[in-house]
């Protein structure tokens, strides 16, 4: 990614889904546009079609039309045809997610979870993994498994996981939800000071009271990116 | 953290299932080795007893000759004698260097659990056998056998008996009679351990069957010459049986080929049912494991990424039971060869299941090209599951 760059450009995406002989339109043309460093909310209501753009700017999915550049990246539009290959590549080295509900692996320690994404790279890192851990506050917690975190820590570990491939993009689907007001705070403190060191940090929420830590709010509603 | 060790943590996720399918996968290895490990012993075994008897011919009374010849080697009581005076006209032919002569009759002891078996013998046998030795290490001479009570007692049967001593009596209530041990033979491995060896002449009498002898082993100044003094000794003698020893061999080996091939083909069918156990516990944990690999799909991993993984976990399943299971088989094969002993005709003395490397190898390497086949399936199962999907899974 060079300098100056968004991490994400989006313009007029477009995801339409056939769901039996239904067709659903989830995006309806949306423009997001992210640079490094910014914190910004995605915020809707369910259904809204937050994941689906989650899912469009990390590389999960392919929009039916629109234009789609990902850290430098061109994704859709422009006559991009990226492989299967090349996406996996690019959410391997340029972008890490926080789910809702962790999604950490059982059982592996939190050692050990944090190193996962570095399998598909062949790289082993216990020093940074150490690292992250220490710096996400659970320097003491390093060999237990996720049955023996909190939430809090379990989406710490989480946090600590989509760090290890140092990348440009964190994408975040509801990072919240199921933490309490407290780790909530904390948590959303850890994103905006990830955000500060350069990291564009893009979360999706239902939650308005999250809207007030981000650098950019963009309102979606019925595929829509609302004017504010 | 490699793929490898996330695939022996995910083997971890449900432990008891995975523990059942290495079971499933050790047992039919297990049944593998053990018959492969079997048959080499059992082979072994039996020609190396053969060739210690040093007899190339076998001349018994008409009837089934392999039965006679196991009941001779084995010790057990023979229908139907021969005359005695067909051992001269045996020796006189031209290619035998020795022809023996035993009589061989068995008494049943319920009470005790046993049947001692008596071999009348006399200075012919001892030149047959001429590896026998006494405790001292020399050979037994023809003086052992000399007196009428005479007993020369083979090294089991003097353990039966509890007797150590050259000049202990031994009382034999079933016929009345007394003998003098006049020697105790050194361990040969064979069948003849076993016995209680006394003169002819005197089993002749005791057991009220004079001139009659139950068989006559020959030995041949050139045992390539086995199927033409066989030949000629048929036609001499209508109311004899030959046994050609090499033949006898081939024979029973040939039966336990026949099994073999029965029992390998059962035991492939075993391997195909824990084969499908392995592809329905792979199965299984793909299906619970969908949004797992949606989540290792967004960090990252590609398809080949899950296929390797999952196709990783079955290759540790299989080999884990594979290599359990010659261990299995190892521990357990004196239970298994004592089992065996009691259906197999001709069972040699020494151990017949024999630890063969290379058939261990031959083993692991089967049910890991099982294994890895069973895991095609669920590795493409998961691979091609679609990410978005995957986590939107529960």
């Amino acid at each position: 990614m060079n300098d100056g760059e968004y991490v994400i450009q989006a313009r007029d995406l477009v995801k339409t889904y056939t769901v039996g002989k239904r067709r659903v339109e989830a995006l309806r043309g949306i423009d997001v546009s992210l640079a490094p460093g910014e914190f910004a909310v995605l915020l809707g209501p369910s259904g809204a079609g937050k994941t689906t753009t989650l899912n469009l700017v990390g590389c999960l999915d392919l929009p039916t039309s629109g234009d789609l550049t990902v850290a430098g990246h061109p994704i859709s539009g422009n006559g991009a045809r990226p492989t299967e290959a090349a996406l996996d590549l690019l959410r391997r080295q340029h972008i890490g997610f926080i789910f809702a509900d962790f999604n950490l692996l059982l059982t592996l320690t939190a050692m050990e979870n944090v190193q996962v994404p570095l399998i598909w790279r062949d790289a082993t890192a216990p020093g940074r993994a150490r690292q992250l851990l220490e710096r996400v506050g659970l320097a003491h917690r390093l060999t237990h498994r996720p049955d023996e975190l909190s939430g809090g820590e379990m989406q710490r570990v989480a946090v600590a996981r989509a760090l290890i491939n140092q990348p440009d993009l964190l994408l975040a689907d509801e990072p919240t939800a199921n933490l309490d007001t407290r780790t909530r705070d904390e948590i959303l403190e850890l994103l905006a000071e990830l955000s500060t060191e350069g990291v564009a940090v893009l979360l999706a929420t239902h939650d308005h009271e999250l809207a007030d830590r981000a650098d950019t709010v963009l309102r979606i509603e019925d595929g829509v990116i609302a004017d504010d | 953290m490699t793929l490898m060790r996330l695939a022996l943590r995910s083997l971890l996720l449900r432990p008891a299932r995975t523990v059942l399918t290495i079971i499933s996968v050790a047992a039919s290895v297990a049944v593998l080795f053990s018959l492969l490990a079997f048959n080499t012993g059992y082979q072994k075994g039996l020609r190396n007893q053969l060739q210690q008897m040093g007899v190339h011919l076998m001349v018994v009374p008409i009837g089934c000759p392999y039965e006679a010849a196991s009941l001779v080697l084995k010790g057990g009581e023979i229908e139907g004698y021969l005359d005695e005076r067909i051992v001269d006209d045996i020796a006189r032919l031209e290619g035998v260097a020795i022809a023996a002569p035993s009589l061989m009759h068995a008494i049943v002891r319920p009470e005790d659990g046993r049947t001692d078996i008596y071999l009348g013998i006399d200075q012919r046998q001892l030149d047959l056998k001429n590896w026998w030795r006494l405790g001292d290490g020399s050979k037994p001479s023809p003086d052992l056998l000399a007196s009428d009570d005479a007993l020369l007692l083979g090294y089991d049967a003097a353990l039966i008996e509890k007797r150590e001593a050259v000049g202990e009596k031994i009382w034999v209530p079933e016929i009345d009679s007394e003998f003098t041990v006049t020697g105790i033979l050194e361990p040969t491995g064979t069948q003849d351990d076993g016995f209680f060896y006394l003169p002819l002449a005197t089993a002749q009498r005791k057991f009220n069957l004079p001139a009659q002898i139950t068989a006559v082993q020959v030995r041949l100044s050139d045992p390539s010459q086995a199927a033409e003094v066989g030949d000629r000794l048929e036609q001499l003698f209508a109311n004899a049986e030959v046994i050609r020893m090499e033949e006898l061999l081939g024979s029973m080996t040939a039966l336990m080929d026949s099994a073999r091939a029965l029992i390998l083909a059962i035991v492939a069918v075993v391997i195909a049912i824990s084969a499908v156990g392995v592809l329905n516990t792979m199965l299984m944990s793909v299906f619970e494991r969908t949004r797992e690999i949606g989540v290792l799909r967004a960090t990252g991993a590609s398809r080949l990424h899950i296929f390797s993984l999952v196709w990783t976990e079955t290759l540790a399943l299989t080999a884990v039971g594979g290599i359990g299971g010659i261990a299995l088989a190892a521990v357990a094969s004196r239970g298994v060869e004592a089992v065996i002993r009691q259906f197999v005709p001709l069972a040699p003395r020494e151990s017949m299941t024999e630890f063969d490397p290379q058939a261990a190898v031959i083993c692991v390497l089967a049910v890991l090209c099982v294994g890895l086949a069973a895991g095609v399936y669920p590795a493409l199962r998961a691979a091609s599951i679609r990410t978005i999907e995957a986590l939107r899974s529960e």
